[in-house]
């Protein structure tokens, strides 16, 4: 018979507890909490009170160093593809044309001054398969690929998910492999010649 | 534990007293019926599909089908290098992705046999134990949804959302880190880490305190998980039961002092196993209890880091990385505590390749929902719900 | 008592200020000899039933729940976004209206139809006002209890018809549920009919009404009247199906429960009921125990702080809000609490309020006739 009322008694008083608990934050709705970020000092000073933040107004605050989506400053890549090797999920699909030894200057150099030696016509990050490992960002040598804090990138048509940050036009990039095609031919033409002449001369040795 | 013969009875409803089945009611034969529960249902925590034979509500059998969420986990690590392999074991048990990296790294360290530096150790406790606080709060709170309470869940996702966010701040990802490296860490932790980690361990506490208040005490809750789903310490070891689970049996086993790792064993904190006072041992209400206690340490464990933590002057996360991962032939496993039991990861290598050449994962979720089927006979519909809530699987572990 | 209570209304209109004056000259308004002011009179609660579900039901209710939960709730429609249930009810009119290809057609379209009928009829007897009640029954009470039983034949249509498990269990608990809560409901609804002498509802209110305001309120009426009205109260969450005894409609248990198939219209249909039954049992409590249209307001001396809040208009104000007080604590108690198993249900309706019910049931008699 005890443990009847019993029950009835820590039935109520739990109950009343948990009721006083919600009504506190009930009234304690006339509070709203910040949009600061962790990395903000203040962060754990902020008032206790609603924390919904709305979203396209206001936004959860990305940390510097967060990885989101995945970006290549172009101007310093070299076209390496460490990026592609290391990419456990190929979303990276480059191609690259060696450049003509004339057009050196016009390639230029890295920010760090390394003499860019390829061409990247193509450069596509598909990043709605991007997994956003960091593993990519890591391996690249001129830290020219890297994961931005942007974290909203939504489309509506998934082919605009694929970037594109090739270097050159397709025009551009045909006139560039044309013109490597020309020096090489020259050069093995050159070659051939030469071995030609060198055989020329090795028989008129005789 | 007593086998119970239900041929003959119909339907029967047995409830456990620590070894003995004692049945409730029998010869109720009726009509069964077929009831799909999943995989979408409400209170399946994803994509598990039971199917159960019930008499009423009276659950007679019910049978978890799995896989709908087969990522080929193993067959992946097999075709990418060791550092790649990280990444995939975060989306194994995506409410802590930490702790399953911690696991991998270790596992992979023990086959290179590498040495950490001591500040690696030390965060890589942090985090791990952070994430640890953050899944227990997913599974406190889902657990008072399936209950009906839905107020704690959003007050557990309030204080989770911090933890993500320190979290994202340490290793750039909110969920799926790729932070704990063989070998190392991707970066330090951020100038202010460590003291706003502390903040958050001071905000945390008095939240804990009220989430008690609201849904481990009251008593409805404690009336809807008392004495429900009780599995005997023998049994949930011969199940391979770990984690909170195998802890609420009564076993004290926990693989951070039982089989240490990393820098536990210079850590104070206890494993907390149920006294029998609260709870009848082996209950619902005992592995929720646990899970809460187990808030209430890893508190005390990250205390004990930031106070013991190494400086930070010349410090190079990366230093012990090897440049390329080729470890000799051989096979290792390992295992962490995460907080969902035991997670071992078996690997194999062949000693010319950087792939492995096999890795298996050892899933806690996996086993610990291995004995449902044992678990739900002769319960109640919501009881069976109480029961899969008190499992606390995640599906991306149990079908990898 | 009720001719000094009745001389203290005030505010004349056009119809009379006189007890139900505003219900008969509706009822005797005939337009080319049809009963037009019946069909008004049955549209009154119609409309307020959908006004206040739309208003405090939906988005009140969605608010209140937010706060509690340190949330901001609905926002994006209109300024704090007032207007979300307009686009609600926009959406689910624009909804595909569903029949599932094996469900019994018949059982599942007249379902929520019963289910409303059932919430609405007990709106006949409310008093919404002194002046102002659909039907005048001298056994209006009585009515009230036995009306809401229609409410478990549309359940269990609705769950039967729909040929989905997770729906009959449903239909299958919200009768057993309904039922057995009746009794103790009924038994604390007795001890205020009582504390009456009556089972006419405006009779009860006129008992209630004095200068004291609140204290001549039944609850304050007798030492034990706290008990019945408790109970009451919590049987009455069972028969509205709020939690923490929502078990028919359990949404992680039995997805959605009976009207897990439904869809569109019907599904807003059944929602209505739903709001229309939970400010229903509202209004009988305070009607019963805490005086329904009367203020509770005292008279302080000179400042007659009673006499000038009381009168047709008032009294409608003063039993809304107290109809809107029990309905903010459901939502408080939906909002804080788990939800009961099927089998503690049963225990706390037999075991704990039914004897607790017939002990002040008992009670209340002794002090009725042994009154100091």
């Amino acid at each position: 018979m005890s443990e009847y009322f019993g029950n009835i008694k820590t039935g109520a008083v739990t109950i009343a507890t948990g009721m006083g608990i919600t009504l506190k934050h009930f009234f304690n709705a006339i509070h709203r909490k910040g949009d600061a970020g962790l990395d903000d000092v203040d962060y754990f000073r902020q008032v206790d009170g609603l924390c919904t933040l709305q979203y396209p107004r206001e936004v959860i605050p990305t940390p510097a160093n967060a990885r989101y989506r995945l970006y290549n400053k172009i101007e310093d890549c070299i076209g390496c593809g460490q990026c592609v090797r290391a990419c456990p999920i190929s979303c990276i699909e480059m191609e690259t044309i060696k450049v003509a030894p004339d057009d050196l200057a016009v390639c230029g150099k890295t920010s760090d001054g390394q003499q860019k030696k390829f061409w990247v016509p193509v450069f596509d990050i598909d990043v709605a398969k991007c997994m956003t490992c960091g593993i990519c960002t890591t391996v690249c040598p001129t830290e020219c690929l890297y994961h931005t804090p942007v974290a909203d990138f939504s489309e509506f048509d998934r082919s605009n998910m694929l970037y594109h940050f090739g270097n050159l036009t397709r025009l551009e990039a045909e006139a560039k492999r044309r013109k490597l095609a020309e020096i090489q031919a020259k050069a093995l033409a050159d070659k051939e010649k030469k071995a030609a002449e060198a055989k020329l001369e090795k028989k008129d040795g005789e | 534990m007593q086998e119970l013969d239900t041929a003959g009875l119909g339907s029967v409803r047995v409830t456990r007293q620590s070894d003995t089945v004692v049945i409730l009611e029998k010869d109720l034969a009726t009509e069964q019926m077929v009831l799909a529960m999943g995989p979408q249902h409400p209170s399946t925590h994803g994509v598990l599909k039971l199917e159960c034979l019930t008499d009423g509500e009276v659950i007679t059998q019910a049978e978890p089908y799995l896989g709908y969420l087969h990522r080929c986990f193993e067959k992946c690590c097999e075709n990418v290098d060791y550092p790649a392999v990280v990444p995939y074991t975060d989306r194994l048990d995506y409410l802590a992705g930490m702790n399953s990296e911690f696991a991998y790294a270790i596992t992979v360290e023990k086959l290179l046999d590498i040495e950490i530096p001591r500040r690696v150790e030390f965060i890589r406790v942090i985090v791990a134990e952070l994430n640890r606080i953050a899944s227990h709060l997913v599974a406190i709170g889902t657990y008072g949804i399936d209950l009906g309470a839905f107020t704690p869940f959003l007050f557990c996702f309030r204080d989770r959302e911090i933890i993500l966010g320190l979290l994202e701040w340490a290793s750039g990802a909110r969920m799926l880190y790729n932070y704990i490296w063989v070998g190392g860490l991707a970066y330090d932790v951020p100038a202010d880490f460590l003291k706003r980690v502390k903040e958050f361990v001071d905000y945390f506490r008095p939240k804990t305190v009220e989430l008690c208040e609201l849904l481990t005490k009251n008593e409805i809750f404690v009336k809807r998980t008392l004495g429900i789903g009780i599995m005997p310490a023998d049994v949930a070891i011969n199940y391979g039961w770990s984690g909170p689970m195998l802890r609420g049996s009564g076993v004290k086993w926990d693989l951070r002092r039982n089989d240490p790792y990393s820098i536990y064993p210079e850590l104070d904190f206890k494993v907390p196993v149920p006294d029998g006072k609260d709870s009848v041992i082996g209950d619902c209400l005992s592995r929720h209890l646990v899970r809460a206690w187990e808030m209430d340490e890893s508190l005390k464990i990250i205390e004990q880091c930031i106070d013991k933590m190494p400086s930070a002057e010349g410090f190079n996360s990366r230093s012990a990385i090897p440049k390329r991962i080729r470890p000799k032939a051989g096979e290792v496993y390992g295992r962490a505590e995460n907080p969902r039991g035991e997670l071992g990861f078996y690997i194999e290598s062949d000693g010319k390749s950087t792939k492995p050449l096999r890795c298996k994962a050892r899933s806690s979720c996996f086993v610990n929902l291995s004995a449902m089927k044992d678990l739900s006979m002769g319960q109640l519909i919501p009881d069976l719900v109480a029961i899969i809530g008190s499992i606390d699987i995640v599906l991306g572990e149990v079908d990898r | 008592m009720s001719t000094t209570a009745l001389s203290q209304f005030s505010i004349p209109l056009l119809m009379g200020n006189s007890l139900n004056a505003w219900s008969d000259a509706l009822a005797g308004f005939y337009l080319f000899g049809l009963p037009l002011g019946l069909v008004i009179i049955a549209a009154i609660p119609l409309v307020f039933i959908a006004l206040y579900s739309l208003t405090y039901g939906v988005y009140g209710e969605r608010k209140i729940s937010a706060f509690m939960q340190d949330r901001l709730g609905p926002m994006e429609v209109g300024k704090w976004g007032i207007l979300q249930t307009i686009a609600d009810i926009l959406k689910l009119l624009q909804k595909e209206d569903i029949v599932p290809a094996s469900a019994d057609k018949f059982l599942f379209v007249v379902g929520p139809g019963i289910l409303f009928v059932g919430s609405f009829l007990a709106f006949a007897v409310l008093p919404f006002s002194p002046a102002f009640i659909g039907a005048s029954l001298n056994v209006g009470l009585f009515f009230a209890i036995g009306i809401v039983a229609i409410e478990v034949v549309g359940i269990l249509a609705a769950g039967w018809g729909s040929n989905n498990k997770w729906s009959l269990y449903g239909a299958v608990r919200s009768v057993a549920q309904i039922v057995s809560y009746e009794i103790p409901a009924a038994i604390a609804l007795l001890c205020g009919a009582m504390m009456a002498g009556t089972l006419d509802m405006q009779k009860i209110n006129i008992l209630q009404s004095g200068s004291y305001g609140f204290a001549h309120f039944f609850l304050f009426h007798s030492p034990i009247a706290w008990l019945p009205f408790l109970i009451y109260f919590i049987a009455s969450l069972a028969e509205v199906n709020r939690a923490p005894f929502d078990i028919p409609e359990a949404e992680s248990e039995l997805v959605a429960g009976y009207f897990t198939e439904y869809t569109g219209m019907k599904f807003a249909v059944i929602f209505l009921a739903e709001y229309g039954s939970m400010f229903m049992v509202s209004a009988i409590i305070s009607i019963v125990f805490l005086g329904g249209w009367n203020s509770p307001l005292p008279n302080l001396g000179g400042v007659a702080l009673n006499d000038w809040t009381n009168g047709p208009v008032w009294g409608a104000l003063w039993i809304i809000s107290k109809g809107f007080f029990f309905i903010f604590v459901q939502m408080w108690l939906r909002w804080t609490l788990p939800r009961l198993r099927v089998d503690q249900l049963m225990y706390l309706c037999w075991k704990v309020l039914t004897p607790f019910a017939f002990i002040s049931f008992v009670l209340t008699a002794i002090w009725e006739v042994y009154r100091p």
